[in-house]
């Protein structure tokens, strides 16, 4: 009898789970076919055909198999960069400073690469590795600073930081490392031993790929399942409830930050290991601001962080094919990311007619 | 490197010119307080200017004339600011996460319409472009030292400083500005009162808006007739780290702008005697976080003066230190 009713009451919330997953699968088509709606308007307003536009981005990001193993490899710093972001904002830490702290990771693990000659690889890339994930926390120390001991939010010295870290990584390969046979600015190459190995002939897909999702299920388990990460996640829901109930704030704001920036340093030496062999100026197009904005879809969860940084690693690398098969710029596509963002901040608004539409429906 | 003259370097032209670093940024600033005061901290600024340089470029070109860019920008900004507005105030949306989509979007945009209307990618740089010509002051032109400062500028320079004593008479001087602080410093009295929040906060984000475009013209439009993808190079946030600094006072505010495009006029002329721009131009941001440290030093001190003497804690760094934080 008893066990009847619980099993009547596990099913119920079971139900309730799955309508709750379906609403969100809802919200996001719609979220979705707005944005592209939106990219298709502008699209035609230049007088340009959305729907060959469309077609060609999606060729470039998953026509073919090495398209898509290629696609997978810009979803290996998309998944990495959401991370950094989600940890972050799980703890109601905005952290503005991706972008600066991938520079820094990912000029730290090229200067390990590059310095160093003559280990062996089971030596070198976990080395730099180490180094690129030790250079992306250690630049979010000064803000740190600033934020516990003389409680200036974090906001605009993150942003400052990113200024100076790509100013500074700048001068790093202008002058003391610089490269003069590097086709752009840039250092030196890598030694061949701090390279990481490609998974397949043809396409520039490595094991990066294979340790962003591990860390995706690491952040995932650490947040939810580790009783610090719940006390991150109670710090970022209320700080002064948590700091009552004897959560040790400051500890949990520190966390935020390095492992946000360690996590995106990680990215910038995956980077440079796996796509680049070398650092390279300005070598970001915004994938700081990229992970920004997949945390924000993924409402910071590190699960929900891989569709959408498969999503954005897509978009990444179809815009390039679509600009040239179709003439269409690729600064569409941003203008796309964009309204996606845009959206889903509405995301209550959404919430609360998909409710009246079910009204009416039913 | 360890031979430049001070002399050379701290000379009136570069005291002229930190005046025409700082212009954006006070405009920027004076919007930006504009809606701090009714509790939103406008983060999309940076992209308002963004919008703003760009319109005001493609309306030049189109009109062939400086006030028609401008008219552009200030469409342009107002309609992105009240985007802005629906989307936090009617639809709830948190406005951090909105204003930063809002940027995103606005680089997106610019970018966008860049290649589509004007046919270039990253920089677009034309004689169609009209911009503003400089004022020489008669009389003053010709007082040695204050005509070097004062005389030969654009006229959105003067603006920017008229911009700041209007700011003032109307947050201190009028009951318009008494309401809208009251929003964002007790929000129950304010409607106990009758005024409405809502209302208070349109005006404070479209206000932001509207100087924003007037900061955006003066970037594209005054003394370098162009429109490039990173222009605005963080004066948006320069502008909240301003804002932050004086406490949401028009006039210190405006001093943290003038520190900080200071920084900006320096760090050029620092680049012409020869040592690395990389390093230089890092001057403004470094800066920045230093100013937030030594506003926030200040701050604390102030209010431990006034834990001896309870009547004069100086309610205004109080509140505002609590209202910035996020």
């Amino acid at each position: 009898m008893k066990s009847g009713s619980e099993k009547k009451k596990r099913l119920a919330s079971w139900k309730e789970n799955f309508a709750d997953v379906g609403a969100q699968l809802f919200n996001y088509l719609f979220i979705l076919l707005a944005s592209l709606l939106i990219g298709a308007i502008v699209i035609l307003l230049s007088g340009k055909d959305p729907i060959a536009a469309y077609v060609a981005l999606f060729d470039g990001a998953f026509g073919s198999g090495l398209k898509f193993a290629d696609t997978l490899d810009r979803t290996t710093i998309m998944i990495l960069a959401g991370i950094a972001g989600s940890i972050a904002f799980r703890t109601n830490i905005i952290n503005l400073g991706l972008e600066g702290q991938l520079y820094i990771g990912a000029f730290a693990a090229a200067w390990v690469g590059f310095t160093f000659h003559g280990l062996p690889s089971y030596v070198h890339i976990p080395l730099c590795i180490l180094a690129g994930v030790l250079g992306g926390a250690l630049w979010t120390v000064p803000v740190i600073y600033l934020k516990l001991s003389w409680n200036i939010p974090v906001l605009v010295p993150t942003l400052m930081m990113n200024y100076i870290a790509i100013r500074f990584t700048e001068y790093l390969i202008a002058f003391p490392f610089r490269d003069p046979g590097a086709p752009m600015a840039g250092s030196p190459r890598l030694a061949q031993s701090a390279r990481l190995p490609r998974l397949i002939q043809g396409s520039t897909i490595n094991i990066g790929f294979i340790l962003a999702i591990l860390i995706a299920i690491i952040a995932f388990w650490f947040l939810f399942k580790t009783k610090t990460g719940y006390e991150m996640r109670m710090v970022g829901l209320n700080k002064d409830f948590a700091a009552a109930a004897g959560i040790p704030v400051n500890r949990s704001y520190i966390l935020a930050l390095t492992l946000s920036g360690g996590t995106i340093g990680l990215g910038g030496a995956m980077m440079i290991m796996g796509f680049f062999g070398r650092f390279l100026g300005g070598f970001s197009p915004g994938y700081g601001w990229d992970g920004f904005m997949i945390a924000i879809i993924a409402q910071n969860h590190p699960i929900g962080v891989l569709p959408a940084a498969l999503f954005y690693g897509g978009l990444a690398n179809g815009a390039m094919a679509m600009q040239s098969a179709t003439g269409v710029p690729q600064a569409v596509v941003a203008m796309v990311k964009g309204t996606l963002v845009l959206s889903v901040t509405v995301k209550v608004f959404i919430e609360g007619m998909r409710k009246r539409l079910q009204q009416w429906v039913i | 490197m360890g031979n430049i003259d001070i002399r050379s370097v701290l000379t009136l032209a570069l005291i002229a010119s930190s005046f025409r670093m700082a212009t954006p940024i006070i405009f920027a600033t004076m919007g930006g307080i504009f809606s701090s005061h009714t509790g939103i901290f406008n983060v999309a600024m940076e992209g308002f200017l963004l919008i703003g340089a760009f319109f005001a470029v493609y309306g030049s070109v189109q009109t062939g004339s400086p006030l028609g860019g401008m008219l552009f920008a200030i469409v342009s900004c107002l309609l992105a600011s009240l985007i802005f507005a629906i989307l936090h105030l009617e639809l709830k949306a948190n406005p951090i996460i909105v204003g930063l989509g809002m940027n995103i979007f606005a680089i997106g945009m610019t970018n966008y319409l860049l290649t589509a209307l004007l046919d270039s990618t990253g920089v677009y740089k034309s004689n169609l472009i009209i911009g503003f010509t400089q004022i020489q002051i008669p009389v003053i032109e010709t007082v040695p030292v204050l005509g070097d400062l004062v005389s030969g500028h654009f006229p959105l320079v003067y603006i920017a400083f008229l911009t700041v004593y209007v700011v003032y008479l109307i947050l201190y001087k009028t009951p318009f500005g008494f309401h809208l602080r009251s929003v964002g410093e007790k929000i129950d009295a304010a409607e106990s009162i009758g005024v409405n929040p809502k209302k208070m906060k349109y005006y404070g984000l479209l206000v932001s808006g509207l100087l924003c475009a007037f900061g955006g013209t003066f970037l594209s439009l005054s003394y370098l007739n162009l429109f490039g993808e990173g222009m605005v190079a963080g004066r948006g946030w320069l502008a909240l780290a301003a804002i932050n600094f004086g406490g949401m006072r028009p006039v210190p505010s405006m001093i943290g702008c003038l520190i900080f495009g200071f920084m900006d006029a320096l760090a050029v002329r620092l680049q012409q005697f020869g040592l690395p721009s990389q390093v230089v131009l890092m001057l403004p941001y470094a800066t920045t976080i230093i100013v937030l440290l030594v506003s926030a030093i200040i701050a604390r001190k102030k209010r431990m003066a006034g834990i001896g003497k309870q009547d004069d804690v100086d309610v205004s760094v109080a509140t505002s230190s609590k209202k910035v934080e996020v």
